[in-house]
């Protein structure tokens, strides 16, 4: 029961936060440059991570739809499905996993620090909204990096798919590459990138809020980080479950169909 | 890194073994964890599921192979995929931190004083605690998985339990199951490795300890998607 609680004590902190920093944000626009330096930092620190992780989570979906399509005979249709189900479904997930664990941990060590060493009330001192100049900057740069970031896994991971399903299914690369049109639609590709933008929203709220209220020292700041990969997984799965449904209500009411 | 994994295999079979530290990790691995990834892996599963059912209309205009598709894509991969992952970032940050602060506290020093091997006294239990404690998780989430996706197809997609499980029938064995058990027992082992690696090699002070935390969530996360790559390219072979 407790163990309830402080659950939905961690949600509804992490909903008035979010609800802070879209104030802060409409109020008044971060400075450019901050926005940038985040941007190239984040990016900088985990392009090859990701890079690696949508690269070999291609390679895993290929080898298993081509285990499938070898049981109905249609290895044609290889590339189209094994590429249609990483974007929609498993390679935002898990790359977004992995981001959690570099990004997240990362921007919530570099504010617990800030905080439990006062910088962050040093600032409040000087007459500055810390909000405006050290959390708004960071919000933004991390939703825009990371979903950077998540398009360049999912490009990847095409290559991925590509290679195993050369090496692994029979399927040369110019066979694989000309059925993905044919299942791929422009709205899949687009539900893969709103999927993105969620969980990149979802990495940037959660690690800039337990960041900002660590408590309780060098532990603290350990604590922070540890709940923070933890906690973005939780939300991330909801997210996806989330933006998975209400995409299905979408298209269905664009495409006049019942399912 | 190897050479951890070597010592640890050798400190397996060596005295003391110290039981009750490894039912205190058994502990912290499996029951601490266990409603958060039955929770994360029902949600993955009811997506996967509903994805699933879209792509198989448009190719297969039979959708009565809805629910094994899914339940082999479940059993496969996605269970035990997202089961490592949310236990390297709960247990192996866990361990990292607590691995490093006795590196940076000279504890570990201290007990090499004692002539106590750390590794046979920190890494081992560890070790095998995971390993148990990934094997059982493995088993429990691809059947929370099924459960909830046969819940979602019974409300949303219209598939009966009955039909769900005949159609699971014919594209899944037993082995499934053991394949995706192997697959976890992997994953429960590289998580502490990485993870006491990291906080043996622990540099000075808070900041090295954050660190080796941040390291080793993104190493043992990287491990698992090679690993389990690596695997499902082996198992395939076996099918």
């Amino acid at each position: 029961m407790s163990y309830f609680i402080t659950v939905l004590d961690e949600l509804g902190g992490t909903l008035l936060f979010f609800n802070k920093i879209i104030s802060t944000l409409f109020k008044k626009a971060p400075k450019s440059h901050d926005v940038f330096e985040q941007i190239w930092k984040v990016t900088a620190d985990s392009f090859l991570t990701t890079a690696m992780a949508g690269f070999f989570v291609g390679a895993i979906m290929s080898v298993q739809f081509a285990m499938l399509m070898k049981e109905f005979g249609a290895l044609g249709y290889l590339g189209g499905l094994a590429t249609s189900a990483t974007f929609r479904e498993v390679g935002p997930l898990l790359i977004a996993f992995m981001l959690s664990g570099k990004v997240g941990a990362f921007t919530s060590a570099e504010l617990g620090t800030m905080r439990v060493t006062e910088q962050i009330d040093a600032v409040r001192c000087l007459g500055a909204d810390p909000m405006q100049e050290i959390i708004a900057p960071r919000f933004i740069g991390i939703i825009i990096a990371s979903f950077f970031l998540l398009g360049a896994g999912l490009i990847m991971s095409v290559f991925g798919g590509m290679l195993l399903g050369d090496l692994f299914g029979g399927v040369n690369f110019e066979e694989y590459l000309r059925h993905i049109p044919t299942i791929v639609s422009p709205i899949s590709i687009l539900s893969g990138l709103v999927k993105c933008f969620a969980f990149a929203v979802v990495l940037a709220t959660v690690c800039t809020f337990k960041g900002y209220s660590t408590t309780g020292g060098a532990k603290g700041v350990g604590r922070a980080v540890v709940s923070t990969a933890v906690t973005t997984m939780i939300c991330i799965v909801v997210m996806d479950w989330f933006t998975s449904f209400l995409g299905e209500i979408f298209l269905q009411i664009i495409r006049g169909y019942r399912s | 890194m190897i050479s951890l994994l070597a010592d640890t295999f050798f400190g397996l079979f060596a005295p003391p073994f110290r039981r009750r530290e490894f039912l205190q990790q058994l502990y912290f691995v499996a029951n601490r964890s266990l409603i958060i990834i039955v929770f994360c892996v029902s949600f993955a599963a009811i997506v996967t599921i509903l994805e699933s059912s879209f792509h198989m209309k448009m190719v297969i205009q039979n959708d009565s192979m809805v629910p094994g598709f899914a339940a082999v894509l479940i059993l496969r991969e996605l269970a035990a995929v997202v089961m490592a992952l949310l236990l390297a970032s709960r247990v192996g940050a866990g361990y990292a931190s607590e691995v490093g602060s006795m590196q940076i506290t000279e504890q570990i020093d201290a007990l090499k004083m004692l002539g106590i091997d750390p590794v046979n006294y920190l890494v081992v239990p560890r070790f095998l605690a995971c390993v148990l404690g990934a094997t059982i998780l493995t088993v429990v989430a691809n059947m929370s998985c099924l459960f909830s996706a046969m819940l979602v197809s019974q409300s949303l997609l219209g598939y009966t339990p009955g039909m769900f499980i005949a159609s699971m029938h014919r594209f899944i064995q037993f082995r499934d199951i053991i394949f995706a058990m192997i697959k976890g027992a992997c994953f429960g082992g590289v998580i502490p490795i990485v993870a006491c690696y990291f906080g043996f090699n622990c540099q000075q002070g808070a900041e090295g300890v954050g660190r080796a935390t941040t390291n080793t969530v993104v190493v043992a996360s990287i491990a698992i998607i090679v690993i389990d790559f690596i695997l499902s390219y082996t198992f395939s072979h076996l099918y």
